[in-house]
Formats: structure tokens, sequence, C-alpha cells
């Protein structure tokens, strides 16, 4: 009787588990595992065989200067998103912790880009950043300034995809800042209010570490999606203009939809992976000496 | 003292002016540009239209296949979002309530997968469908998308706050689990499940890589590939940059509609519900 019973309590958590867990496995585990393999092959999706060349496609990954270049370029973009994502997105929630009349158009209008499709909004750009016709000189020119190639060339293209990044995810970053606000107990400022602590100060003391669990949580978010970033990049360069918009991911992606060089592009998302773990687990360890739960 | 905390205010309020204006400035001027002659757009120092060119819409809305391609995307996410919804909650469910042994262990692959780079799942997810003759079908990009990582997260995080009594309560009275998750808990978290809803059936609607990569064929793209492919052809004449941000404005501004309706359930869904912490 007993042993009836907990069949069918095994039963039934098989049940719920499984229509979540099949897919993650075929669409998610499996083929990160399967990944590595294929990055220890010469696979080129075309021939039906393939050779194992072990270590080859990292070894040629790792003589390789585009490869290094898109390493650069990914750290310059990443951290070119992450830091005034995180600064610009505190700001405003600051600006708007307390409410007033028209704040919550405003919080309307910061938040809407990160809701539209990013390929629509980076054809919108493309259009601003058109070096003749565009707006985005026009607006530099009317400033007495001289006006840029944007993303027409290698020199100014990489600021051109972070403009658009930073701009689609301040609002979400601003979102979860002002939640946290919220939630800074009262008692807090007060305290520190007696002491006639300054408000610089008591921003620093205060505010700073009651929200830091937020700040590492929007620092991983924002790291995990810039190193995926595809779409602006897609629309706005290509990757280019001469490769100086090619991130890790565009070359992966370039490697193996366009090239059909499975084997290299494997290894690059295997390097991908590797990256992310690595950085997660720098941040996890870093995270216990500035975020206070 | 009231001066200076005068002038803060209005600087505050100068500073929040400005970011609204850079930020609403694409939306503003692709409207603007919608709605310009193929002159008018050429010419900077024109920056309001002499006339609405609603041509442009009607152009793109009757002789363009953009509607057919929202239609495939509203299809298409529709369908991903319902089963994502059944399958994370009855996981989210097991998670929570139910004790099994590998319950941690399964969290923890889950919760690893959250942040590995989706991208690096697409060559072997190709070949997989491939395999099943389901590349360039909906059937392919919805049985690859039917599992949502965020959706398991988010309503594990809300069910933890539902107390185990009421689910002991209800065990007593005789009630199946299934019919516990969707008569108990589900309206006791309604918020999250809706903030889950708009959050990923934007995410599906918007979605362009994965999608762009499994269908090719001219009917059964989505409305991201197939802005992309009208903006694309017309290069070789010359962009239409005036249809090309009409098409781009018919795909915004409705999402932008909705989000000025559902504003509550993604501000207060995400800003309180998920997240580790915070």
């Amino acid at each position: 009787m007993k042993k009836k019973l907990t069949l069918r309590k095994i039963g039934s958590v098989w049940l719920f588990v499984i229509p979540a867990l099949i897919p993650l496995i075929v669409f998610w585990i499996y083929p990160i595992l399967r990944s590595i393999y294929i990055s220890f092959t010469d696979w080129d999706y075309m021939s039906p065989t393939y050779q194992f060349v072990f270590l080859d496609n990292f070894k040629a990954l790792f003589k390789d200067q585009r490869f290094y270049d898109a390493l650069w370029n990914t750290v310059v973009f990443t951290l070119g998103t992450l830091i005034p994502t995180i600064v610009l997105g505190l700001l405003l929630a600051l600006l708007l912790q307390k409410s007033f009349k028209g704040s919550g158009l405003i919080k309307f209008i910061l938040f809407s880009p990160w809701i539209t499709p990013t390929v629509a909004v980076s054809i919108v750009w493309t259009w601003i950043y058109e070096p003749n016709n565009g707006i985005a000189n026009a607006i530099l020119k009317f400033f007495g300034l001289p006006g840029l190639q944007w993303i027409k060339s290698s020199q100014t293209a990489m600021l051109a995809v972070i403009i658009v990044t930073v701009w689609k995810s301040l609002g979400y970053a601003m979102i979860f800042y002002l939640s946290a606000l919220e939630k800074v107990p009262k008692e807090l400022y007060e305290a520190s209010g007696m002491d006639g602590a300054k408000s610089w100060q008591r921003f620093r003391d205060v505010t700073i570490p009651c929200i830091s669990p937020t700040t590492f949580f929007l620092m991983i978010i924002t790291m995990v999606n810039s190193l995926q970033a595809y779409d602006q990049i897609q629309i706005l360069t290509q990757g280019g203009p001469s490769g100086s918009t090619r991130t890790l991911l565009y070359m992966y992606y370039q490697l193996g939809f366009e090239e059909f060089n499975m084997g290299q592009a494997t290894a690059v998302a295997i390097v991908l992976i590797l990256i992310t773990v690595l950085l997660s687990v720098v941040q996890f360890t870093g995270s216990k000496k500035w975020v206070h739960y | 003292m009231k001066i200076k905390t005068g002038l803060q205010k209005t600087g505050k309020v100068c500073l929040l002016f400005l970011f609204s204006i850079f930020t609403a400035f694409p939306f503003v001027w692709m409207v603007l540009s919608a709605l310009k002659t193929k002159a008018e757009i050429m010419d900077v120092s024109k920056f309001f239209p002499a006339e609405f060119q609603w041509n442009n819409f009607y152009e793109v809305i009757f002789h363009s296949p953009l509607l057919k391609y929202v239609w495939n995307s509203l299809f298409v996410s529709a369908i991903t979002l319902a089963i994502q919804i059944v399958t994370a909650a009855m996981i989210a469910y097991a998670l929570v309530f139910m004790k099994f042994k590998g319950r941690k262990v399964l969290f923890a692959i889950i919760m690893g997968t959250y942040m590995l780079p989706t991208a690096a799942t697409y060559i072997p997810s190709y070949i997989i469908l491939a395999d099943w003759n389901l590349l360039n079908t909906f059937t392919g990009l919805i049985i690859s998308n039917c599992v949502s990582i965020f959706g398991i997260f988010l309503l594990r995080q809300a069910f933890m706050q539902v107390p185990m009594g009421v689910i002991e309560a209800a065990r007593i009275d005789g009630a199946s689990r299934w019919k516990i998750l969707w008569q108990v808990v589900c309206p006791m978290t309604k918020s999250s499940f809706i903030t889950f809803g708009l959050m990923n059936f934007i995410t599906c609607y918007n979605s362009y890589m994965w999608p762009s990569l499994i269908t090719d064929s001219d009917e059964k793209l989505l409305v991201s590939q197939g802005l992309r492919k009208f903006f694309i052809e017309g290069g070789a004449y010359g962009t239409e940059w005036p249809l090309v941000m009409a098409g781009s404005a018919l795909i915004v501004l409705p999402l932008l509609i909705l989000f000025a309706f559902t504003q509550k359930w993604f501000i207060n869904g995400i800003g309180g519900d998920t997240g580790m912490k915070g």
C-alpha cells in the first residue's frame, strides 16, 4: 500500500516536470553538449562525413587576429553598454523617486524602447545615423560640431551601436532601481538624517548599499544581454565596417550560418559560454564584498 | 534654502525632460518621416512634412506583405506563449510544492541555462529541426521555444509566496494537483501570470535571430524578418525611406499602445517580483 502511494507520488512529480524538462533537454542541454562535440570536428554542415580534429579549431581560433578583434569588440561593447545603463538608470530612478505631475508619462516614455522590436527601431536609427541626410548630423551641425560618419566608419560604428543599445535598455534598469529605492527602509534615512549627514553621504552610505542587490542583478543581466546582442548589430552594421562591430556572437553567426564552418563556429560558442561562466563566477565572488542582502 | 531647492527642482525637471526627448525622439522621427514625401525626407532642414502623406501607410498596408507578417508573428507568439505558460506553471509547481529527490539539482540546472547565451544552442537546435523536417515551419519555431526559463523563475518566485497550508488544505479536500495549480495557485499569483504573458508575448513577437535562421520562405516570415526584407529590398534602388518608416511605425505603434494600457504590469512585475532579490 505504502509502496503504491510513493509510486503514484513519483508519477505525479514526473507528470509535472516532464512537459518543461523534455524541451529543456532537447533544445538547451543537449545542444550545448553537442556544441562541445562539434567544436572538436571539422564538419562543414554540407558533407555527411567529418573528421575529429580535437583542439585544432581552438588552436586556429587563438591564432586568428579576427578572433582577438572580436574579443576586444565584445569587451568594449559590454562595458560600453553596462556602465551607462547602470549609472544612468540609477540617476533616472533617483530623479523619478518622488512622483510628481507627469512623472508617470516620463516613466512610460523612458521604458517604451525596451518593448519595441530591436529590428524596427534599429532601422529607424539607421536613418537617423545617415551621414548626409540623417538628423543626427543635422543636430551636431546645429551646435556647430562637425558631422560624423556614424555606422559608415569603423571609428564611430561601435559608438553608434552602443548608443542604440543603451537607449533601449535604460528604462529597464530604471524600473528595477525605482522599486529597489522604494524598499530602502525609511528609518535608515531618518537615522542618518539625525546625524546631520549630507545628502551625498547619505546616498553613499545608505542608498548604495541598500540597492546593491539590484545593481548586482542588473550587472549580470546587462552583461548576459550584451554578450548575446545580435539584432541591432545585424541591422545597423552587420559587424562592419571592416569588422569594427563584430563581437564574438556575431563572429559565431558569420562562421556558422554564412561560412558553414560549424567546427569553428561552435568553438567560438564554447569560448562565449566560458566567458559568460567566468564573468558570472567573478561577479558572484566579488559580490560578497559589496552586495548587502 | 528655498531658492536652492527650487533650483534643484528645475534642474531635475530639465534633466528628465532632456532624457525623455532623447528617448522619444526616434519614435517621433519615425512617424514624421513616414508622413513625408521622398523629396522631403532627403532634406534635413524640413523637420515637418508640408502635407501628411497618409498614402505611405496605405501603400504599406495594402501593397506590401507586412500585414501578413504581423499576423504570422501574432499567431506564433500566441501559441508559443500558451504552451510556455502551461509548461512553466507545472514545473514551477513541482519545484515549489512537491518534495522529490533531485529537486535542487533540477533547479540548479534551470538556473544555469538561464545565464547561458541562447545563441550557443542554435547550431545543434538547427540540426535537430532539420532532422525532424521542421525547418521553415511554424511548428519548428513553436516547439523549439516552448519552455521559458524566465517564466519558470518568475512563477517559482510567485508560488513561493503562497502558504503551504493552502495547498495542504486543498489536498485534504481531495483536489487533484492539476486542479490546485489552476484553481487555487494561479488565481493567487495572477499578477505574475499576467507579467509573464505580456513579457514573453512581446519577446516572441520581437524575436529575430532564431526565426531568421530557421524560416526563409516568404509566407513564413515573422514581423522583424519581414521588415528587414522590406528594408533591404528597397536598397537596390536607394531605400524608400518614407515607406520603410511607415512599415516600422506600423509595427512599433501597436506595441506602444499595448504598453500604454498594460504599463503597470510591466513596471510592478519586473521591478517587484523578478530578480533574485531586490
